[in-house]
């Protein structure tokens, strides 16, 4: 790149700030405007001290924290980098743009929308460019995903040097969970130009830190510790400067090459650094990984991946898809993960489907709820592009081909968001029938990638399983592909193991015998179905017999005692006879479920549910309301009604019937409102009385709403609201949904929300509880 | 730190359930403790009286209204606390509430109770530093006629976006949702009960507890 990054960094900004007579209470960067001499004072101090490199006072320069203060991002922006540039001039040294935490969090953590993020990132960074910043600098991140907004948009928007820190604590990880080695991954993979830790820790912590780091990545690693932590009484913080230099010796030996303070750290803290010298560390190999913010799954030995998300033969998930019910998707996603999965296949293909709305939808939702990192497989660039934008961490890609066109869109795409990518053995000349002709596209495709940047061991291999029943010779040539790109390559590959099975009688012994055959080949990282026990018994034995599972460690604590493939879930016993009323109101979803099954054998679906599910689930209501159960069982009866709707509705679908559809409303919390969980309980009962119902989420707008209720026509919408401050996003909502030509019924509940309020903002009913939801949703739809 | 089952059992309506209840939030309790850290802040200011308000000025902050007034008329000192969960908690209940909706709500209960309970060790720990002075009730943003505006303002002065992860929206909701502020004031006189009870608190007209001849317990 033609430019050094600078080793020895400043310390704190706001310590000095501080000392330097700033106010209580003043917003830091708007010193770059009221008292520039304050700020250019801190900067040169540093310089003095041997800092090689100044951070703008911009950390908090963006347009959220600045709202209220009458100044303009780019006002704030250049201020400070003016103010820094002169300063570092005098020195030779740089000037770096400086940016923070936005202050809010986002989706789904907190409801600030991701590209909202990239917005506010990228208003920053084009200013921080205009004014000359040498380096960007991105620090005190503790999300993944909002520090991969910022770096986006400095690297969308700027051509400049990026380093990027986080902020890890004592466990080790960000307050958000991510941990160091994702943070590596995911941010070398962006295009980061050095990466690290700054605040929350002293030196001396920070080292198992600092090392996660280096062996997670081949960028230069820097390390800006905390003067250890701050006094509640005094302020003052506990590392002097040279202690502080002292234990800074380990941080270099453990890695880190470029230097600084944090917090609690003034001038004489980088001259005792700069007084230093410093061990250098030497680079590990790093291997190949994919991750997410809390896991991250190094490609090292056997890696399940899960292929249930995939609508190809699957009619409930293509019912699922096509309702845009990613509910769906999500218990799918537990279920591998909780069943042994390391990474989750996921294909939202189908027609009718939008995949370049749905997928990124399917990948939030589904990172909502499970750490897995994910393989995002689709033929849609488009849909690619913007899956991979919301992603957070290091995702993989299933696939790029030998075809000129795939590899033309596909490998920019791998390149710029920094994941691994699936190689298919095949081109225009469709699937090669001999092992040497896809060990060929197989080459070129490693070529065509690391020509475009990727690194050799993000790039895995596919050579393609046909199935034996028609194309049988064809089985031996893709086991030796295998083989030759393992051994020739060096790659890690991919397969799809269960395809081989197809049309015969007892399909699992033949995808059995292929997929041990295929590990014996050389295959990694098998594509199965993980909640099928047989599979994932032979990948612990493979794993045992392969000294992975070290000291048979794993493979012993399988079979040691019972599996319960359900976990926590249900461990309730049920009685060898027992009616479908009795397992709901127990709450034992198995049970209702297998005993739907057998009733459906002999009755009608409708007659189900009205004659066994709605009168077990009104008992279990009217003994809540008189306090014989409480919320808890209520909602395990819920549960327990749902898995017999789904039996229900898997045996509509068979015979082509549409669900069951007792009516459609609208739930939302309101805006500025994040706390859901009532409104989701509400849901939950709702739908298990039969009732289709969308939920728009936390924090909704009222445009969002009265969008909703105006395009679907919904006769009913519930909104939510927990404090007296969004009592008023709910007036307006209401009001605003009155408005329309031809009103929903709209019902209110939530903690502070009473029975005068909402006849005075125009509701039509007050819910109390989730008892007088359903009642009142009864009431609207006559049932 | 340990999880208040028999509050949080309270919280879901549920005091004093066995079987299957109890069972569910003890679990949930197991669930949180083996995974969680919860994670407290505070620092010690000087208070002043102002016209109608009370002010710390080494914070740049100002506590205006009764409250404030009652509650820190004999203390020269205030200390601004925030308690967390963190984020930890949220993302473990939005994976429950994909699992298992019943789980969740005895998980967010267990959370809220946790919470008070971290809060508890707060202020045991603030006693420990001050041994010589006496603890006023604790209270919040939100109680009374205390504005809950000042969430923001607390979250600044102790810099806990930066020290705790906590952060507070554009409503002055807190997220991580099982978050808290707080001031604990601190005076060299005994301190009653100031704040405990329905007689100081703003919901008094319509609290569904009192509705129901009950007490919400604070």
């Amino acid at each position: 790149m033609g430019f050094k990054l600078p080793t020895l960094l400043d310390g704190a900004m706001g310590t000095m700030l501080q000392a330097g007579g700033m106010k209580p209470g003043t917003i830091p960067e708007t010193l770059n405007i009221t008292d520039p001499e304050k700020v250019a004072a801190v900067h040169r101090a540093y310089l003095q001290a041997g800092s090689r490199a100044v951070y703008a006072n911009t950390f908090g320069a963006n347009g959220l924290k600045l709202k209220h203060t009458g100044y303009t991002v780019r006002e704030v922006v250049s201020a400070g980098i003016r103010i820094a540039r002169e300063c570092a001039a005098e020195t030779g040294a740089l000037a770096a743009l400086d940016a923070g935490p936005l202050g809010v969090m986002v989706e789904p953590l907190g409801s600030l929308p991701f590209e909202d993020a990239v917005e506010l990132y990228r208003e920053v960074m084009r200013a921080g460019k205009d004014a000359g910043a040498d380096l960007v600098v991105i620090e005190t991140m503790s999300d993944l995903t909002e520090t991969r907004a910022a770096l986006l948009a400095a690297k969308e928007e700027t051509d400049l040097p990026v380093m990027v820190t986080m902020s890890f604590d004592e466990t080790g990880r960000t307050f958000t969970g991510c941990t160091p080695a994702s943070m590596a991954r995911t941010l070398e993979g962006l295009g980061a130009d050095a990466v690290g830790v700054n605040c929350s820790l002293g030196p001396a912590e920070m080292v198992p830190i600092v090392q996660e780091i280096r062996r997670n990545t081949r960028l230069p690693v820097i390390a800006k510790p905390n003067a250890g932590l701050p006094d509640p009484v005094t302020g003052k913080y506990g590392v002097d400067a040279e202690a502080f230099a002292r234990a800074m010796e380990a941080l270099a030996a453990a890695g880190a090459e470029i230097l600084g303070g944090c917090c609690g750290t003034d001038p004489s803290f980088i001259r005792a650094l700069a007084g230093r010298e410093y061990p250098a560390a030497g680079r590990p190999e790093i291997g190949g990984a994919v991750c997410t913010g809390p896991v991250c799954v190094r490609t090292d030995g056997i890696r399940v991946i899960g292929e249930r998300i995939n609508p190809t033969g699957k009619k409930r998930m293509q019912q699922a898809l096509l309702q845009e019910d990613l509910d769906y998707l999500v218990e799918m996603a537990i279920r591998q993960a909780d069943a042994g999965a390391d990474i989750l296949d996921v294909n939202v293909g189908y027609p009718g489907v939008d995949e370049v709305t749905m997928l990124p939808r399917a990948v939030r939702a589904i990172q909502a709820a499970v750490d897995l990192p994910l393989q995002l497989d689709t033929t849609d660039p488009a849909a690619l592009e913007a899956a991979l934008r919301v992603y957070s961490g290091k995702a993989a890609v299933n696939s790029v081909n030998g075809k000129e066109e795939s590899l033309r869109t596909v490998l920019p795409l791998v390149k710029k968001y920094g994941a691994a990518v699936v190689g298919l053995t095949l081109d225009e000349n469709g699937i090669p029938d001999t092992a040497e002709k896809r060990f060929a596209i197989a080459e070129k495709i490693l070529n065509r990638a690391l020509e475009a940047g990727i690194p050799r061991e993000d790039v895995w291999i596919d050579c393609l399983t046909l199935t034996v029943s028609a194309q049988q010779e064809q089985a031996a040539e893709t086991l030796k592909a295998v083989r030759l790109v393992t051994e020739r390559l060096g790659l890690k590959t991919v397969l799809g193991v269960s395809n081989i099975s197809f049309g015969l009688p007892n399909r699992l012994l033949v995808t059995e015998a292929f997929l041990c055959s295929a590990l014996e080949a050389g295959l990694t990282m098998p594509i199965v179905n993980p909640n099928q026990k047989e599979i994932m018994d032979m990948i612990a034995a493979r794993r045992a017999l392969s000294g992975e599972d070290a000291e048979c460690r794993a493979y012993v604590e399988r079979f040691a005692g019972e599996t319960n493939e359900n976990g926590a879930a249900e461990k309730k016993a049920a009685p060898a006879e027992m009616t479908l009323g009795e397992a709901i109101r127990r709450g034992l979803r198995k049970e209702a479920g297998r005993l739907t099954a057998e009733a459906l054998a002999t009755r009608k679906e409708m007659e189900l549910v009205e004659q066994e599910l709605i009168p077990a689930l009104e008992e279990t209501g009217e003994k809540y309301e008189q306090g014989k159960v409480f919320l808890p069982q209520l909602l395990s009866a819920a549960q327990a009604a749902q898995a017999a709707f789904e039996e229900i509705r898997g045996s509509l679908l068979k015979k082509g019937e549409k669900g069951t559809d007792r009516g459609r409303l609208i739930m939302a919390t309101v805006q500025g409102d994040i706390h859901d969980i009532g409104k989701n309980i509400v849901i939950t009962v709702l739908e298990n009385y039969g009732y289709r119902v969308k939920d728009l989420g936390k924090d909704v707008s009222p445009e969002t709403v009265v969008e909703e209720a105006r395009k679907t026509g919904v006769r009913l919408v519930g909104l939510s609201a927990l404090m007296t401050t969004t009592l008023p996003a709910m007036a307006e909502t209401v009001k605003r949904l009155k408005e329309l030509p031809d009103p929903p019924k709209v019902m209110v509940g939530g903690a502070v929300v009473t029975e005068e309020y909402a006849r005075s903002i125009g509701a039509d009913y007050y819910g109390k509880d989730v008892r007088d939801a359903v009642k009142i949703t009864g009431k609207v739809f006559g049932s | 730190m340990r999880v208040p089952v028999e509050e949080a059992l309270r919280y879901l309506g549920a005091a004093g359930a066995g079987g299957e209840t109890r069972q569910m939030a003890e679990e949930a309790a197991a669930l949180l403790e083996s995974r969680l850290r919860p994670r407290f802040l505070w620092r010690a200011f000087r208070t002043e009286r102002g016209d109608g308000e009370i002010l710390l000025p080494e914070a740049g902050i100002r506590l205006p209204g009764r409250l404030a007034e009652n509650m820190l008329e004999q203390c020269e000192t205030a200390v601004l606390a925030v308690c967390t969960l963190g984020a930890g908690f949220d993302r473990l209940e939005q994976e429950w509430e994909a699992r298992d909706m019943a789980r969740a709500a005895v998980m967010d209960a267990c959370g809220s109770a946790w919470t008070e309970a971290v809060c508890d060790a707060a202020e045991e720990e603030i006693s420990r530093r001050f041994p010589d002075l006496y603890r006023t009730d604790r209270f919040s943003p939100g109680y009374g006629d205390l504005p809950l505006s000042l969430q923001a303002d607390f979250l600044w002065a102790l810099d806990a976006e930066r020290r705790l992860g906590v952060t507070a929206n554009e409503s002055f909701l807190l997220l991580p949702c099982k978050s808290v502020t707080a001031v604990i004031g601190l005076s060299d006189r005994p301190q009653g009960a100031k704040i405990r009870g329905c007689g100081f608190c703003g919901l008094r007209e319509d609290c569904a507890y009192r509705r129901g001849g009950k007490f919400c317990g604070i």
